[in-house]
């Protein structure tokens, strides 16, 4: 298979693009690192740095309370110089992580599941931009890049889910609940895709043997596999570390009980410093079941199209996760174009892009207020998080809205092209 | 039931609604925005001043300075004078009144006698091709009640704002040293500075105490704790002085905390009887148009950004900072002056948190005077806004009314092709225009418009750079050369685009709709960072909303030709560096000095305006000449 000259004019520019852009400038990458934009408790790498120092002098990389993310991303990046004293050879590696994601991207996207799946097909599925396309859009995102040079930890967390996606989509359904499994061991979360991507992962698999199995059995086979995947890299950690209750408190403790409080593009922080210390625990509980509730609504009103349930619910985390960050809006951004069929139904878009503009402007400038300048406060930098998460309610609403026109006309030829009201 | 039926007569008659409306909204808000920009003054939107922050509680001390101490000035003075006879040159006249290192030798030496501990730093910053270099003296008080966490900033330059030589100030805060350091109030460190100018010495001096400093300025050997306010003290002449003149503006647009500046005024005015002035308004006589000018003076001056002293450079770092100039002919002396200072130091040591109670965000009429924030920042927003209602009327209009060049079939059209789709439900896969059709929204062609919107905006980079770079004497070249460059570049672009492309005429549109939405998205930003900046950047771009390519369709190519060349003179008129030479005129400055100025301020101060004025504005100044440009070159 000869390469494709535009895939490889594409990955070529991204990656030139980072490494100019951290060789010329080269205090952007720890600006960046600094910015809570871009870094969050769980993902920065400046606590990493804090954990590997640690690490490295066998110490427990949790003791000091800083670092707070998975064990196994030491002795990874303890292969890897100094970032200090040789910033190249880990802007070298971010960047091929990107890489990497865009490919995932590319494989998802020719395999055609977003537009034609088991049961469905698209009407506009003429529509669509190609792989490489997909993978331009993500690899030139600004946020992709200021994650990339910010050198975030939630990029592997993205490959995890990207891969999940692509291996499902290309019916490597162990494959899948494998990267899921690494996915949701880095960061817990993505665990709540799992029920959608056992679907997708059936339907690849129904549509291929045409043996229809029972749904059940086929999903807690998978669930098997998926946990054992978890269970597996959490006896290495613990191996790693030694004490498995102080890691697992320092990790998955502070992911769900969300003790840090620093501010960040999302909206628990402000929420929590504001709640009064008996309500915490309830509103903790709401708080998370609030997030893991959209799973179910969505991947029951939509069983028809399960990879766009998968890309709604990421949408989902970017807007109500305990610490999201831009790399999760990057990782929504990225999938979307999946669906540029449904872009000519969605009525909102400008709106939607101006807001998450205006955010992206403003909340810099309100946080230099609020801490550099001294002359604003909290609710300026709060204000412009709820900005950035209308902004994102209403694409994300607006992009459901389109699945579910596209489904109701596909579904009533007679009516396409009628006005509809919601009831 | 009048208002209904004229709301449904406007719903019904979409030229209207997505042509003339926008433009009507449009200029609505920018009418309002300047004229609530003109009611500010008015009593009914402006409140008299207070001191929100009780610990200062100014002028409510004796201020003991004086009597004896004036001996001591006058021998402080004598001293430095006789150092700066010393340093004259054969058969000169006057005092070479540099800074030279005998009158550092001379000050530190003063200070130390006094018991202070002394240090110096030497720093060299190089700004269009002119090197400026020289060596900060300071001295602490270490505080005899405090533990060193916590400092009060006094700054008395060697040459004051307009490069007179402060001999008194300078004197003064000796004086001033001495007579701290027998009292044994103060809780907060007392820092006395003594930089060689007033334009590079404190930046140096400031960025040094955090550990900011650039390769080419040395760090501090002595350092105190954080710093909670400062005060700079000038008295350029001999004579005694009438009034004094506070300057508060800081780098950028920041302003010091508006309680800072209220004490100062009450001491001076409530405590020693000493009459205050503000930008430059002598005889403010409380006038509408007196206010009205004062809050013009500071919006210019805080538009543009640049130091206007030594205090100026303490605003980047929150240190409240203002300046005191002594002005005028009048009976204060030289220890009045010490008196306030006095006082204003003693309000500042009682201080027990940062400054925080007041306002940040202000304009000021008169000493006692002032608008806030939530106030004044609809007229900047209002400005703002219009370009984003443009923005959003010409995306809407690109998708839902194709416009009057077919004028053939805009809405029954439209009600026609929803029918006829409607009636062959026959087939699950309808064809695509059809598709697009039956939802209402035509296709829009983003590429175009969009690269070039980003890429004008990325070519922004290289006049910043330019006029950042080169050598002092080049920049009235490069001056005149930008105004033929900004003349030809955007009737080039139009004429190659419309020649290679031919852009579709809804792409028109949305080249418009991007530009003025990106521009709206900064002067928003702005007007929260530097109210006045946005503001005067919006009113210079207010035109670019109302301007675009005239149709050759509907006009014929005469008229075409003479509007759209009125339209380009008028544009031309309007373009940055032709508005810089205008405001030069004005002010009777000249070109290359403003602009060695400008540099200066981008490479020593952080002055962020060249980047507004280049990569805001200037991108969509050419986005709206090369608007009009197309209309000369489509046929």
């Amino acid at each position: 298979m000869g390469v494709d000259h535009r895939k490889a004019a594409v990955f070529g520019g991204a990656l030139a693009l980072r490494l100019l852009l951290s060789v010329l400038f080269p205090s952007l990458p720890d600006l960046l690192t600094g910015r809570v934009e871009v870094s969050t408790p769980v993902t920065s790498f400046k606590r990493l740095q804090e954990g590997l120092f640690l690490y490295m002098r066998n110490v427990s990389p949790y003791d000091g309370g800083v670092f707070h993310q998975a064990p196994l991303l030491l002795p990874l990046f303890s292969l890897l110089p100094n970032a200090q004293s040789h910033p190249l050879p880990t802007a070298l590696f971010y960047s091929m992580i990107d890489l990497v994601n865009a490919n995932a991207l590319v494989t998802i996207s020719d395999s055609g599941q977003a537009v034609s799946g088991r049961f469905y097909s698209a009407l506009r599925k003429h529509i669509r931009w190609d792989g490489v396309s997909i993978a331009a859009w993500f690899l030139f995102n600004p946020f992709t890049i200021a994650t990339c040079l910010g050198r975030s930890t939630g990029v592997f967390t993205t490959t995890g889910i990207l891969y999940a996606f692509s291996s499902a989509v290309t019916g490597n359904s162990l494959n899948a609940m494998l990267s899921l499994g690494l996915a949701s061991y880095l960061s817990i979360y993505p665990a709540l895709l799992f029920i959608p991507l056992v679907l997708l992962c059936y339907d690849q698999r129904v549509q291929k043997t045409k043996v229809s199995s029972g749904t059940l059995p086929f999903a807690l086979q998978h669930f098997a596999v998926f946990l054992t995947c978890i269970l597996g890299l959490l006896s290495i950690s613990t191996l790693l570390i030694g004490d498995f209750y102080t890691f697992i408190s320092a990790t998955y403790g502070f992911h769900l009980l969300v003790p840090d409080l620093t501010p960040n593009v999302g909206l628990w922080w402000y929420f929590f410093i504001e709640i009064f210390d008996s309500f915490r625990e309830f509103f903790l509980g709401v708080f998370w079941l609030h997030l893991a509730a959209y799973m179910g609504g969505l991947t029951v009103r939509l069983r028809r199209q399960p990879l766009f349930v998968l890309t709604s619910l990421l949408g989902i985390f970017a807007i109500f996760k305990p610490y999201p960050s831009i790399s999760d809006a990057s990782l929504y951004f990225a999938l979307l174009p999946l669906y540029r069929h449904l872009f000519p139904l969605m009525r909102y878009t400008f709106f939607a892009i101006s807001a998450l503009l205006y955010a992206t402007l403003l909340g810099p400038a309100f946080y230099h207020l609020w801490i550099y300048a001294g002359s604003g406060n909290a609710n300026f930098f709060y204000a412009i998080t709820l900005v950035w998460s209308l902004g994102l309610s209403i694409l994300l609403a607006d992009t459901i809205f389109a699945a579910l026109r596209d489904e109701w006309e596909h579904d009533n030829p007679e009516l396409r092209g009628k006005e509809v009201r919601q009831v | 039931m009048a208002l209904k039926s004229a709301i449904r007569k406007v719903r019904s008659n979409p030229h209207f609604l997505f042509v003339h409306l926008p433009h009507i909204l449009s200029f609505i808000c920018i009418v309002a925005g300047v004229v609530w920009l003109l009611l500010l003054p008015l009593n009914d939107y402006s409140r008299q001043t207070y001191i929100s922050e009780n610990a200062l509680l100014p002028g409510q001390v004796h201020a003991y300075f004086s009597g004896s101490e004036q001996h001591i000035f006058r021998g402080y003075k004598k001293e430095l004078e006789g150092v700066l006879e010393g340093q004259t040159a054969e058969g000169q006249e006057a005092w070479n009144d540099a800074f030279t290192p005998a009158v550092s030798d001379k000050i530190q030496s003063i200070l130390k006698a006094t018991g202070l501990k002394v240090a110096t730093q030497n720093y060299e910053y190089t700004s269009s091709g002119i090197t400026h270099q020289g060596q900060n003296v300071y001295a602490i008080i270490q505080a005899p009640r405090g533990d060193a966490t916590e400092a009060i900033v006094l700054v008395a330059a060697w040459k004051t704002v307009e490069d007179e030589l402060n001999l008194n100030g300078v004197t003064l805060a000796l004086t001033l040293a001495r007579y701290f350091k027998r009292w044994s109030l103060w809780s907060k460190d007392i820092i006395f500075l003594f930089p060689p100018d007033s334009k590079a010495g404190t930046q140096a001096w400031i960025d040094a105490y955090h550990d900011m400093q650039p390769a080419f300025v040395q760090p501090l050997p002595l350092k105190s704790g954080a710093l909670q306010g400062g005060l700079v003290i000038e008295y350029p002449f001999d004579h005694r002085f009438e009034s004094l003149h506070i300057l508060y503006d800081g780098v950028n647009g920041q302003l010091p905390n508006l309680d800072l500046f209220n004490t100062a005024i009450s001491i001076t005015g409530g405590q020693m009887g000493i009459g205050t002035n503000l930008q430059e308004m002598w005889d403010h006589d409380d006038s509408y148009e007196m206010r009205l000018q004062t809050i013009m003076r500071g919006m210019v001056k805080q538009g543009f950004g640049y130091a206007t002293g030594p205090h100026s450079s303490f605003m980047p770092y929150h240190i409240d900072a203002i300046t005191l100039q002594t002005k005028g002919e009048g009976w204060q002396d030289e220890m009045a002056l010490g008196r306030t200072v006095e006082s204003l130091c003693r309000s500042l040591n009682n201080l027990l948190e940062h400054l925080h109670q007041s306002f940040f965000f202000y304009l000021l009429m008169q000493t006692n005077r002032f608008v806030s924030i939530g106030t004044y920042l609809p007229s900047a927003m209002l400005i703002a806004g219009n370009f984003t209602i443009m923005a959003i009327a010409l995306w809407l209009r690109t998708g839902y009314y194709p416009g009057s060049q077919q004028a053939s079939k805009p809405t029954e059209e439209q009600v026609t092709t929803t029918t006829t789709t409607t009636e062959k439900h026959d087939d699950k896969q309808a064809p695509p225009a059809k598709a697009d059709a039956s939802n209402n929204i035509i296709e829009r062609q983003l590429a175009l418009p969009l690269t070039l919107v980003v890429s004008l905006h990325l070519l922004g980079l290289i006049p910043l750079y330019i006029f950042n770079n080169i050598p002092h004497q080049y920049y009235p070249t490069a001056t005149y050369t930008s105004i033929l460059a900004n003349f030809i570049l955007p009737l080039l672009l139009s004429a190659t685009l419309s020649h290679t492309l031919t852009p579709h005429p809804q792409q028109y549109h949305l080249i418009k709709s991007f530009s003025l939405l990106i521009l709206g998205l900064f002067l928003s930003t702005l007007a929260t960072l530097n109210f006045s900046l946005s503001f005067m950047v919006g009113l210079l771009c207010a035109p670019l909303s109302f301007i675009h390519r005239i149709n050759p369709q509907t006009t014929s190519r005469p008229l075409r030709y003479i509007l759209s060349t009125l339209a380009l003179a008028l544009l031309n008129v309007l373009s940055p560096p032709v508005v810089l030479l205008a405001v030069c005129w004005y002010f009777g400055a000249d070109v290359e000095t403003v602009l060695t100025q400008a540099a200066f301020g981008w490479d020593v101060w952080g002055v962020w305006t060249q980047v507004v004025v280049w990569c805001v504005w200037w991108p969509a100044w050419v986005a709206g000449c090369a608007l009009v440009g197309f209309s000369l070159f489509s046929s």
